[in-house]
């Protein structure tokens, strides 16, 4: 450890001002506090700081989504696998080259090979979202001068799980390159973005690529041309085109996540693990996820009331909502978001009530989207200042009533 | 040409763009911009207008009762462009059927009136025609780029003529969806505006805040 | 400078009056050539739909009103009868208007493609070809995911092997419902049965790929990532085939075919 902080210290002289490497600082300063926490203390006035600067915070980030991306990995290789063995022929990839080169079988029922399988779909794109991000990302610090923001490590982190394992890695580049400078760098930087830049970038693929992001040939790593016992669609759009179509597939395989889907997002119970890890270290805000919840329920059981003979989604109950789709993993890692989110307490509950609002609306009414949290999400990044500014002017206006009295 | 005539006709071309500055006309760039053939019709009839509407309205300017001037500029303008409309849909059919309403829009283009209002008004014809072609020129410039963009990387075409081959007609290219629908055009002009501005931080304008608009001395417009 | 309300009034009046002259002037000048850009613009879409003319093609207007009028003939049905309607004029009638015109029209019953008023009479147009009809060409229309759809199906005179099919008007998500504009698609669709044996409308726009037409007649490929606007031209097709569109013109084809009563006309 101790080498290691001398080897920083020695080339530090280069990137400081008037160092030979003086524009690169931006990296070199990345690799010092990400190592170790910052040497540079406050000077003027005094303040309070604790260790959990922007770093442990976004840390804490990826730390929750390692569940989500165990999973990621596993259920890519199972549902790819299981498809296989009801005989959708393997995709015409490197993956399936590089799987018959090591002579490996096509055996879903072994986790390891599962987790294998599905790992050389799932690294690549998020190998490839963090390069071309952070090259994104480095540029503009140069450029403007300022520290490179840790935010692209959770973005990266977190835009590959919500992507189809299908998905072409030079599309990965444009929607990476596209979240950060549009979401993101445009207004400024890390904490002046209204937008969440993993959302945005994936809303941008989605607008951009369609038939790449939704349809049912994306979400699997198998060709399902052909097979007709076997469908390849996520739960969702199964739901949304035929009544009753849920009754078939148990609700644990769906809060499990051994459902097709984008790659990250299907399984509840790690997005639950994640939320646990992050409502606890006080990270993700609980106020914003159960703000969700209720505005789902809310508006799930209005519909399951009114009923319509057409759209089967109406009569979709809530607890079946919450486990398809992205829901589980905008609710816990999207929407609580503490740059794009509501900043007051009662300001998260009405923005996460009103994500699940938006959620059901677009899942139920709208015929050309079966999900609907992105764009929920989205949409309320911007009302976000909004809510907050009503929140701020009741604030102030109790109190003057309150020094009048 | 005189210099004076030279700076009226290429100024607001970049110095003083009516889109990347002025942020005026926008929702017809919005929507005419898939194709360049559409976007370059659209381009010559919104020329065409400001021009003969800067020149008719200059030529009457003193005979102009000044309580009813807004009206008449309207009448003019309304008039030259229903006859553009008129001469599209006689002549080049196939692309006045795809700018369908936008053409009759252009009246609502707040370029042509705020040329009318601000500068033919007080000056000769001569210079109110050249001004009126800058100015349309201007917006076509815009127009012209944003649809080069979106054609290209929408359809993979250029003026209609395949550069990209498409995957779907057995190419390599996999069109760009984004940049067939209006925000693709949205987010091409901001970008384009913040080149300009990065290049001419002049153009910058002091921060906007809530009530500007009402303010003496805001002559910015969100069209 | 003030002016009297008598000049304001004047002048307003004199900038109408030139203002409508130019107007009224250019709009009828300009009429017949307009006219003749909307007729020659649908002409284009029939020979298109009827195999007559590529979709690359160029033509000269001249050219493309010739060969329409040496090669196609329209004809007005009785969309409930499905007797022929030599009554009205064909060259003149509209489908469309008449839809909307209460004269003319009828409100549909509830229907999956969202048509809310069928015409008494429609437009049908037939290819002839040395006196024989060799193909029927159908108007279609009908609601795919955010827009109406209109376009044409053309059949053989078997009545049941489709021809090909065209869209001349949509609002779809460009790249993937707007793909029901894509030549190869539209390739897809020549050779199939509209029909099975027993005259109930079959065919069908499926979900993912469907084989050749010689194997697998009666379904065609959806249109990738648009399941909606791949079941609205199925409904679409379904609606006109059958009894609320031309149904029974097509019955009493089936009983009575016209092609040689035509013969020699």
């Amino acid at each position: 450890m101790k080498l290691l902080r001398d080897r920083l210290d020695r080339i530090a002289p280069y990137f400081e001002k008037g160092g030979a490497l003086e524009k690169l600082y931006p990296v070199w300063e990345l690799q010092d506090t990400l190592l170790y926490t910052t040497g540079d203390v406050t000077r003027t006035g005094s303040h309070v700081r604790d260790g959990t600067d922007m770093k442990r915070l976004m840390i804490t980030v990826v730390f929750a989504l390692i569940p989500c991306m165990l999973m990621a990995s596993w259920n890519t290789g199972f549902e790819g696998m299981r498809a296989i063995a009801y005989g959708a022929a393997p995709l015409d990839t490197w993956q399936t080259a590089a799987w018959n080169a090591l002579g490996l079988s096509f055996d879903f029922k072994s986790t390891f090979h599962c987790i294998l399988f599905g790992a050389l779909y799932w690294v690549p794109v998020f190998a490839v979202v963090m390069i071309a991000g952070g090259i994104c990302e480095v540029i503009f610090a140069v450029i403007r001068g300022h520290e490179i923001s840790e935010g692209f490590v959770v973005t990266g982190a977190l835009l590959p799980l919500t992507l189809p394992p299908t998905i072409p890695l030079w599309m990965v580049v444009l929607g990476i390159a596209f979240g950060i400078v549009i979401g993101k760098e445009i207004f400024g930087g890390v904490g002046m973005n209204f937008l969440n830049p993993a959302l945005t970038a994936r809303a941008f693929l989605f607008f951009a690529y369609p038939a790449a992001l939704s349809g049912d040939a994306v979400w699997m790593a198998a060709n399902l041309q052909g097979v007709d016992t076997y469908s390849g669609a996520t739960l969702l759009s199964q739901a949304a085109a035929t009544k009753g179509a849920l009754a078939g597939f148990d609700w644990w395989d769906a809060f499990w996540g051994w459902v097709p889907g984008s790659m990250g997002e299907t399984s509840a119970f790690a997005c639950l693990l994640g939320a646990g890890l992050l409502i606890l270290t006080g990270v993700g805000s609980y106020r914003t996820m159960f703000g969700v919840l209720l505005g789902t329920i809310f508006m799930a059981i209005i519909f399951n009331i009114t009923g319509s003979d057409t759209n089967p989604m109406f009569s979709v109950p809530w607890y079946w909502h919450v486990v398809l789709g992205g829901w589980a993993f905008g609710a816990v890692f999207m929407a609580t978001d503490p740059v794009s989110s509501a900043f007051t307490a009662r300001g998260k509950w009405a923005y996460g009530f009103m994500i699940g609002v938006l959620v059901i609306l677009v899942r139920v009414v709208n015929p050309a989207y079966p999900e609907g949290m992105m764009l929920a999400i989205l949409f309320m990044n911007m009302f976000a200042p909004l809510l907050d500014h009503f929140v701020v002017q009741a604030n102030i206006r109790r109190r003057l009533e309150r020094s009048a009295a | 040409m005189a210099s004076t005539e030279r700076e009226t006709l290429l100024d607001p071309l970049i110095n003083n763009n009516p889109i990347a500055l002025q942020v005026l006309g926008l929702c017809s760039a919005l929507a005419v911009t898939t194709k360049m053939e559409t976007a370059f019709v659209m381009s010559l009839a919104v020329v065409a207008v400001t021009a003969l509407s800067n020149l008719s309205i200059s030529l009457i300017r003193n005979y102009i009762p000044s309580s009813i001037r807004i009206i008449v500029q309207l009448t003019i303008i309304a008039s030259l462009v229903i006859v553009t409309d008129q001469v599209l849909k006689a002549f080049v059919f196939d692309i006045s059927k795809q700018l369908s309403v936008f053409v009759g829009l252009i009246i609502t283009n707040c370029i042509i009136m705020g040329r009318a209002e601000a500068f033919a008004m007080q000056n000769p014809p001569l210079p109110s025609f050249i001004d009126g072609v800058g100015n349309g020129l201007g917006y076509g410039l815009v127009l012209m780029l944003v649809a080069f963009m979106r054609e290209l990387f929408g359809s993979g075409k250029v003026f209609g003529f395949s550069v990209l081959p498409l995957v779907t007609e057995g190419g390599w290219y996999q069109p760009n969806g984004m940049m067939l629908l209006a925000p693709g055009a949205f987010f091409l002009i901001g970008i384009f505006i913040w080149v300009i501005r990065s290049i001419r931080p002049e153009q910058v304008e002091e921060d906007f805040h809530v009530g500007a608009l009402s303010e003496p001395g805001y002559e910015g417009s969100v069209r | 400078m003030q002016h009297s309300t008598g000049y304001i009034i004047g002048f307003s009046a004199a900038v109408c009056v030139v203002c409508a002259l130019l107007v009224s002037g250019s709009a009828v000048s300009l009429k017949p050539l307009q006219d003749r850009n909307a007729l020659v613009d649908k002409q284009k879409n029939i020979l298109a739909v009827a195999g007559l003319m590529s979709s690359d093609e160029t033509l000269s207007a001249d050219q493309i009103q010739t060969l329409f009028e040496e090669k196609i003939r329209p004809v007005i049905v009785n969309l409930e009868t499905g007797q022929v309607d030599s009554e009205t004029d064909a060259n003149t009638f509209d489908q469309r208007s008449a839809s909307k015109d209460p004269e003319t029209s009828q409100p549909a019953p509830t229907n999956a493609s969202k048509i809310l008023r069928i015409p008494y009479d429609g437009l049908v147009y037939e290819v002839v070809k040395e006196g024989e009809v060799k193909t029927l060409i159908l108007p279609i229309e009908g609601m795919g995911l955010w827009s109406i759809l209109y376009g044409y199906l053309a059949l053989d005179t078997d009545l049941t092997t489709i021809r090909g099919i065209t869209f001349y008007e949509q609002g779809e998500t460009a790249g993937l419902g707007g793909e029901v504009e894509n030549p190869r698609w539209k390739a897809l669709w020549p050779g199939r049965k509209a029909f099975d044996e027993r005259w109930n409308v079959k065919i069908q726009v499926k979900k993912g790929a469907a084989g050749p037409a010689k194997d697998d007649p009666y379904q065609v490929d959806g249109l990738s990532g648009a399941t909606l606007t791949s079941r609205g031209v199925t409904n679409m097709i379904r609606f006109w085939l059958g009894p609320d569109g031309f149904g029974p013109f097509i019955a009493q084809l089936r009983d009575n075919p016209r092609w040689t009563s035509v013969k020699g006309t």
